[in-house]
C-alpha cells in the first residue's frame, strides 16, 4: 500500500500549481480531478489575465499572492514553454480621482504604474471611446492562456513523479491514525495530507474530509470570443472598477483573438450563456470602444467564480489536522496561483528546497510554429505532419497525434482543442470537427461514437446509422 | 512551384474554373484541402443535381465525380490535395500540405473557396455548450459520411437549404425531427425542399421563431423556444420547452474570404466585389461560386465558374482584352444585390445574377440606365430563397445600371 505524502483535490490552476510545486520538492503527490481533464472548471472560462497587482486591496492575501505571483509566471512560462503576451493593462475612465486612488494602491502593492492623460492614452487606443480621458497604466500586465499553462504544470508535475488521476469522483474520505483513505472511481489512494482546491466544488470536498464547510457564493462570467484582426486593442482595457470587480473588459489573448466581458451574476453551477448577460457586455463594451462589431464574434462562453467573503481563504484546517482548505480563489486567482502553492508547501510544512535534476517539459509547439528544418526533418518521419486537420488554425493530424501521445491521457475533442486550438477558429470546427473525432478514436482504440466533446456522458453520436442486425 | 493560374478550393466552382482556365490554354495549378476533390458535393447524397447543367437528376457525388474524371484527365492541370492555402500576397500563393509550407508562383489567381456555415457562436445561441449543437453541413458530413447517428430527437434552428434536407435524412435513419424554427418570417430554403424535406414528413415549421435557451450538461437535453418581435427579441411570454438531444443549425452560409488578400467586399453577399469578367479590385485575382455569392443550386456556381476560369486564363496569357469604362450595377427597390458589380461599356449581352429582398408576385424586373430601359423580365414569382438571372443587352448604356423592380 503506497501511502502518498499529499493528495490535491481539483485540478484547475491552483491545484495544478500546488501539485507541481510539491512533485517539485521530491514529495509524492496525486492530483485528482472529477472530468476527464484539467483546466475544465473556473480555469478554462476566464479572461486570461496575470494581473499586475494594483488593484487588490493593499495588506490582503489577494494582494500579496498577486504580486508574487505575477513576479514568478514568467519564469514559470518559461519553463514551460508557455506563451505570454506581454500586452501591458490600462484602466481607462473619467474621474481622475479614481484612477489616482488605484495609482496609489499599485504604489503600496509595489507594482509599476503611471498615469496617462488623454493624449498617450488615444495615441496607444485611437478606437478608444472620446469621453474617457484617463487612465492607469500597468506594463507587468499579461496575458496567457490559462489552460495551456494548468496543462504545462500537471504534465511537469507528471513527468518528475506525479501521479494524476482524471475522472475520479471520490465517493469518502476516512482517516486512519494520520493517513486519509480516499475512495475515489479510479480507486483507492492513501495520503498523509490532503489539499481541497476543488474550486466551485469545495463544500463537496469538505463534508467528505470533515473539514470547514464555508459560505461560497458563485458568480457566472459571460464572454465574446472574437475572431482574430477584428479589434482595435493593443493591450488589456479595463474600465474603472465596482464592488462587483473589474467590470467588462477588451483584452487580445496570447493567439491573437480578443476577449470582451466579463458579467458577474449570482448564479448556481451551470455555465450557461444569457441573453441579459450578452447584452450587458455589448452595452458596457460600447461605453470602452463604440464602434465594437459584435457580428465579428465567434463564440460566447460563461465561467463559474466562487467568491468567499473578501479575501482568498488559504488555511489549515483546524478540524482535520493535515487538511489545508483553499476557498473563494476568484480573480486575481489566475495570477496568484504560483504564489498560492508556495503558501500551501509553507501550511503543510515542507521545505522550500526542490529536489535536484528535474526534467524539462516537451513544450506544445505545432508544426506551424516550428522551424523550417524541424519541418523537414519531421515530415520525413512522420507524414501525418503533412495532413491538414483544422484550416483556421493550421493545425495537422501529426499536431493532434502527438498531443494524445503526451503524458496526460486526454480523449476529448475540447481537450485537444485547448492543446492545439484545433476548432477554436472562425468556423469553430465546422471542418476539423470529424477529423478530430476521428484522430482520437484512432489513437486510443475507441470506437467514434465513444469518443467524448468534454466529460463522460458528452458522446460524440448516438450510434451507427444502419446498424448490422 | 511556378503556374499560370492557380484556383484554390476543389469544388465544383474550383473544378469548373480549372477545367475551363486549363481550356482556354493556361497550365492550372488546383489546391484542395480535403483528401478528395468534389467539395461540400461529396457529402450531399441526395438528388436535385445537374437539371440545369446535364439535364439530368444526379447525387451529389455523381455530379462531383463528372468533372473530377475531367479534371484528372486533364494534363495542364496539376492537383494537389490534402492542400491548405496559408497566404495569398501578389501573385504568390503559399500552401501547406505534405510537403509542408511551399510557394506557387502565378500569373493569375482563382478564389473558389465556397462558403462556411454560420455557427452558434455566429449567432450568440445563448445556454449551455453541450454535445448536440451542430451544424447542419458537419451533421451531414458525420451522417451521410462517417455514417454515425448525431441524435435520436432533433431540432433544426434555420430552415436553409441543408437544414430542410438534414431533416428529411434523418427523419430517414430514424430519427424524430421534432420542429424546425425560422427566426424570419420566411424561408431562406428553396420551395421544393421545404415541400419535399418537411411537408411530405410532417415536419412542423415554425416561422417568427427561435431557441431562446439549449439546455444540458454533457448532452443537449432540451431548448426553450419561443416566436420573436419584429426586431427579432424573444416574446417572453411566449417561451416554452421541448425536449431534444440534438439542435442542428441551419443558419446561414459565408463566403469563405479570411485568406483573400484585402480585397474590396459587398457587405450584402460578404463576397468579393468583381467586374463582368469575376475580376476583384486586384487586376489577378477572380472569384466565383459560392465564395463570391451563396448560390442554391449548383449548376449555376459551375456555369459561373467556368466564366470566370476562362477571364483568368486570358489574363494570365496577357490575352484579356482591355475594357473601356467601367459601369457600376447597383441594385435598386426590392433588390438585394445584382452580381456582377460593374459591366464594361460597349457592346453585347451580360448576365445578371440577383437576389430579391422579399417576395415577388406578379412584377417586372427592369435594368435601367438613367432613363434608358435595357432589360425587363417578367417575375411571375419570385422568393429571396432563389436566385435570378437577367439577361440584358448592354449597349446604350453610359452610365450606372440600376437593377429593380418596378
Amino acid at each position: 500500500m503506497k501511502i502518498f505524502d499529499c493528495v490535491v483535490i481539483g485540478g484547475g490552476v491552483v491545484g495544478a500549481a500546488i501539485f507541481n510545486k510539491i512533485v517539485r520538492l521530491g514529495k509524492s503527490c496525486v492530483l485528482l480531478d472529477k472530468a476527464s481533464d484539467v483546466a475544465t472548471g473556473a480555469s478554462k472560462a476566464n479572461s486570461g489575465i496575470v494581473h499586475a497587482g494594483y488593484d487588490p486591496k493593499p495588506g490582503t492575501l489577494k494582494a500579496k499572492l498577486n504580486v508574487r505571483g505575477a513576479k514568478l509566471f514568467p519564469q514559470i512560462c518559461k519553463r514551460l514553454g508557455v506563451k505570454l503576451n506581454c500586452c501591458g493593462a490600462l484602466v481607462v475612465g473619467d474621474d481622475k480621482e479614481k484612477i489616482l486612488e488605484l495609482y496609489n494602491r499599485g504604489l503600496q502593492n509595489k507594482v509599476k504604474v503611471e498615469i496617462w492623460d488623454k493624449k498617450k492614452l488615444h495615441e496607444k487606443v485611437p478606437k478608444l471611446n472620446a469621453n474617457l480621458n484617463v487612465a492607469l497604466w500597468a506594463e507587468d500586465s499579461k496575458t496567457v492562456s490559462p489552460y495551456l499553462f494548468t496543462i504545462g504544470l500537471v504534465e511537469e508535475g507528471m513527468i518528475n513523479g506525479g501521479k494524476v488521476l482524471l475522472e475520479a469522483d471520490i465517493s469518502a474520505i476516512s482517516k486512519d491514525g494520520d493517513v486519509f483513505k480516499i475512495e475515489t472511481q479510479r480507486g483507492m489512494i492513501y495520503s498523509k495530507s490532503v489539499v481541497n482546491s476543488a474550486g466551485a466544488g469545495y463544500n463537496q470536498i469538505a463534508r467528505l474530509l470533515g473539514s470547514e464547510t464555508k459560505k461560497i457564493q458563485l458568480r457566472r462570467g459571460e464572454y465574446f470570443v472574437f475572431d482574430k484582426n477584428t479589434l482595435d486593442v493593443p493591450c488589456t482595457i479595463f474600465p474603472l472598477p465596482t464592488d462587483l470587480g473589474k467590470g467588462v473588459l477588451l483584452t487580445p489573448t496570447v493567439d491573437g483573438n480578443f476577449l470582451v466581458g466579463p458579467t458577474s451574476a449570482p448564479s448556481d453551477d451551470v455555465t450557461a450563456v444569457t441573453k441579459t448577460g450578452l447584452d450587458e457586455i455589448r452595452q458596457k463594451a460600447h461605453l470602452l470602444m463604440p464602434d465594437i462589431d459584435f457580428r465579428n464574434t465567434i463564440r460566447q462562453f460563461s465561467g463559474i467564480r466562487t467568491i468567499c467573503g473578501d479575501d482568498f481563504v488559504i488555511e489549515k484546517s483546524r478540524k482535520v489536522p493535515g487538511v489545508v482548505n483553499l476557498a473563494g480563489i476568484c480573480s486575481p486567482g489566475l495570477s496568484s496561483a504560483p504564489a498560492i502553492a508556495e503558501m500551501v508547501i509553507n501550511l503543510l510544512g515542507y521545505s522550500t528546497k526542490e529536489k535536484d535534476n528535474l526534467k524539462k517539459i516537451q513544450p506544445y509547439v505545432m508544426f506551424k510554429n516550428m522551424s523550417k528544418r524541424q519541418q523537414k526533418e519531421i515530415l520525413k518521419t512522420d507524414p501525418s505532419f503533412g495532413q491538414i486537420v483544422c484550416k483556421c488554425e493550421k493545425i495537422t493530424k501529426g499536431d493532434i497525434l502527438a498531443v494524445l501521445k503526451r503524458p496526460l491521457k486526454i480523449k476529448s475533442v475540447d481537450a485537444i482543442k485547448r492543446r492545439t486550438n484545433a476548432g477554436m477558429g472562425r468556423c469553430q470546427g465546422g471542418f476539423c470537427f470529424t477529423k478530430v473525432v476521428k484522430a482520437i478514436a484512432q489513437e486510443r482504440k475507441i470506437e467514434y461514437k465513444n469518443v467524448l466533446k468534454e466529460n463522460r456522458g458528452s458522446f460524440v453520436a448516438v450510434g451507427d446509422i444502419r446498424e448490422e442486425e | 512551384m511556378k503556374t499560370q493560374v492557380v484556383v484554390i478550393g476543389g469544388g465544383p466552382a474550383g473544378m469548373c474554373a480549372a477545367l475551363s482556365a486549363s481550356k482556354t490554354g493556361a497550365k492550372v495549378v488546383l489546391v484542395e484541402r480535403d483528401e478528395v476533390l468534389g467539395g461540400i458535393l461529396n457529402q450531399c447524397i441526395h438528388n436535385g443535381f445537374g437539371l440545369h447543367y446535364f439535364h439530368e437528376e444526379l447525387t451529389g457525388p455523381e455530379f462531383a465525380h463528372r468533372f473530377r474524371i475531367m479534371v484528372e484527365a486533364d494534363k495542364n492541370i496539376k492537383v494537389l490535395t490534402n492542400t491548405l492555402v496559408t497566404k495569398i500576397e501578389d501573385k504568390k500563393v503559399q500552401i501547406m500540405g505534405k510537403n509542408g509550407f511551399e510557394e506557387i508562383e502565378a500569373q493569375a489567381v482563382v478564389l473558389a473557396m465556397g462558403c462556411r456555415e454560420r455557427t452558434a457562436g455566429n449567432i450568440s445561441l445563448c445556454g449551455t455548450r453541450p454535445m448536440g449543437i451542430v451544424t447542419a453541413g458537419v451533421a451531414q458530413k458525420m451522417v451521410n459520411i462517417d455514417g454515425k447517428m448525431i441524435g435520436k430527437d432533433i431540432v433544426i434552428l434555420g430552415s436553409g437549404d441543408i437544414g430542410l434536407i438534414m431533416a428529411r435524412r434523418l427523419t430517414l435513419e430514424g430519427a424524430k425531427v421534432h420542429a424546425v424554427f425560422e427566426i424570419n418570417s420566411t424561408s431562406s430554403g428553396l420551395r421544393r425542399n421545404i415541400m419535399q424535406c418537411l411537408e411530405d414528413f410532417d415536419i412542423p415549421l415554425f416561422f417568427n421563431t427561435t431557441i431562446f435557451e439549449v439546455v444540458g450538461k454533457d448532452r443537449v437535453e432540451g431548448v426553450y423556444y419561443g416566436q420573436v418581435d419584429k426586431n427579432f427579441q424573444p416574446i417572453e411570454s411566449t417561451r416554452k420547452f421541448l425536449k431534444c438531444d440534438t439542435v442542428v443549425l441551419s443558419v446561414g452560409l459565408i463566403p469563405e474570404m479570411y485568406i483573400a488578400p484585402d480585397t474590396i467586399t459587398c457587405k450584402t453577399t460578404g463576397g468579393a466585389i468583381v467586374n463582368e469578367f469575376y475580376q476583384t479590385d486586384k487586376p489577378w485575382l477572380f472569384c466565383c461560386g459560392n465564395i463570391l455569392h451563396v448560390h442554391d443550386l449548383v449548376d449555376n456556381v459551375a456555369l459561373e465558374a467556368e466564366q470566370a476560369g476562362k477571364f483568368a486564363s486570358l489574363y494570365a496569357l496577357g490575352k484579356l482584352p482591355t475594357q473601356s469604362k467601367s459601369l457600376p450595377v447597383v441594385a435598386g427597390e426590392g433588390v438585394s444585390y445584382v452580381l456582377p458589380y460593374s459591366v464594361f461599356e460597349g457592346q453585347g449581352k451580360v448576365e445578371f445574377k440577383l437576389r430579391l429582398k422579399t417576395k415577388v408576385v406578379r412584377k417586372n424586373l427592369v435594368a435601367k440606365c438613367g432613363a434608358n430601359i435595357l432589360g425587363k423580365k417578367f417575375v411571375l414569382a419570385g422568393v429571396p430563397g432563389e436566385m435570378l438571372k437577367f439577361e440584358i443587352e448592354k449597349n446604350g448604356a453610359s452610365d450606372k445600371i440600376v437593377v429593380e423592380i418596378e
